[in-house]
């Protein structure tokens, strides 16, 4: 095994590299906030970051050549983030939709709701008995 | 330097039965503990989620009064801290002690232009009432710009949120800069070597930590 004759030394040429990417995928979040991006404005920052913390994960902190454990390690709080993150957004952006609990399904019901105002008289038919 | 006991370097512990088993430990170890940081910092992000996705309105109106241009500084001081640390560890590895004094000298150095910079812009923050809950007051005009205009609704919450996740960032740059403070001193004492090294190894990986947890506070923050 390689690593029982010392450590993996990443080139020096390797680093300069990297962080030219970092700097470079900066000044492109930087550059595209002041774009029009509508919904896609949140997914585009998170893709850049990410792919920046990619980055510096593999290859500054070098776990692309390390001990596997680590990577597990890092594997599982980056599950738990993702869970804590996805189910935070089930809720906030869907709620109400989902705790309809009566019977049927939601287009059942639909279908009643249209059918009921299609039998809604006009206000003008039912304005005498307001006087 | 042996130990005469176990034939090992003088830095490995008898409970250990190599130089290379203690590094792994150690490294391992320093990796469980960037998850509870992790984990730290996963909830205050979730809070984020939470009243972003309810109120996106405030979070795009406010982002504007935040500075991009101290952020994106900030960010690339903290790019370079994290290069500089890799540099230094790459030094040592080749057995230069001096290539990685000059490396953590300049880490050290970059985590303190971060604080001056967070400085200037929580006094800005300050100075215009742009403050957590209850003491959120926009007022003042600078440069021809009102910032009554940043009383907009759920404001306190947003700025509660910038706060709290500047504020326990700006605190590991503190802690980090003690930590580099202290393996800069031993490096100048020549206490690490290509055979060891552990604790740069480690504090590297918690600087790097800290820069990443800044490269999604900045866009999240300040662009978006």
């Amino acid at each position: 095994m390689s690593q029982d004759h010392g450590h993996h030394i990443i080139p020096v040429k390797m680093l300069y590299a990297v962080i030219g990417v970092l700097v470079f995928l900066t000044v492109l979040t930087v550059a595209l906030a002041q774009v029009e991006l509508g919904v896609f404005e949140v997914p585009v920052a998170l893709a850049i970051a990410l792919t920046k913390a990619g980055f510096v994960v593999m290859i500054f902190m070098a776990l692309k050549w390390d001990n596997r454990v680590n990577a597990s390690i890092l594997a599982v709080g980056a599950l738990c983030v993702l869970i804590f993150i996805s189910f935070i957004l089930i809720d906030t952006e869907f709620r109400g939709d989902l705790s309809n609990t009566t019977e049927g399904t939601i287009m059942d019901q639909q279908r009643v709701e249209q059918a009921m105002e299609g039998r809604e008289p006009e206000r003008s038919d039912i304005s005498f008995n307001r006087q | 330097m042996a130990n005469p006991h176990t034939n090992q370097p003088a830095h490995v512990k008898h409970y250990f039965v190599s130089s290379e088993q203690q590094f792994d430990a150690a490294k391992m170890g320093m990796w469980l503990f960037l998850v509870t940081e992790i984990l730290l910092f996963s909830g205050m992000f979730v809070a984020y989620t939470i009243y972003r996705s309810w109120h996106p309105e405030t979070w795009m109106a406010l982002s504007t009064a935040l500075d991009w241009k101290l952020g994106g500084l900030n960010t690339l001081v903290l790019l370079a801290s994290s290069f500089t640390v890799a540099m230094g560890i790459n030094q040592i590895q080749r057995g230069n002690q001096k290539g990685l004094l000059l490396n953590l000298i300049l880490t050290f150095v970059f985590a303190g232009v971060f604080l001056v910079v967070k400085y200037f812009e929580y006094s800005a923050k300050i100075e215009h009432g742009l403050l957590p809950g209850a003491a959120f007051d926009p007022h003042g005009i600078s440069h021809g710009f009102d910032y009554a205009t940043y009383n907009v609704p759920y404001g306190p919450q947003f700025f509660s949120i910038y706060f709290v996740m500047t504020g326990i960032h700006g605190f590991h740059v503190l802690v980090g800069m003690g930590l580099f403070a202290w393996i800069t001193w031993k490096a100048k004492n020549g206490a690490f070597s290509a055979e060891y090294y552990t604790p740069v190894e480690n504090c590297g990986l918690y600087w790097h930590l800290v820069d990443i947890i800044w490269i999604f506070l900045f866009p999240l923050l300040y662009l978006i």
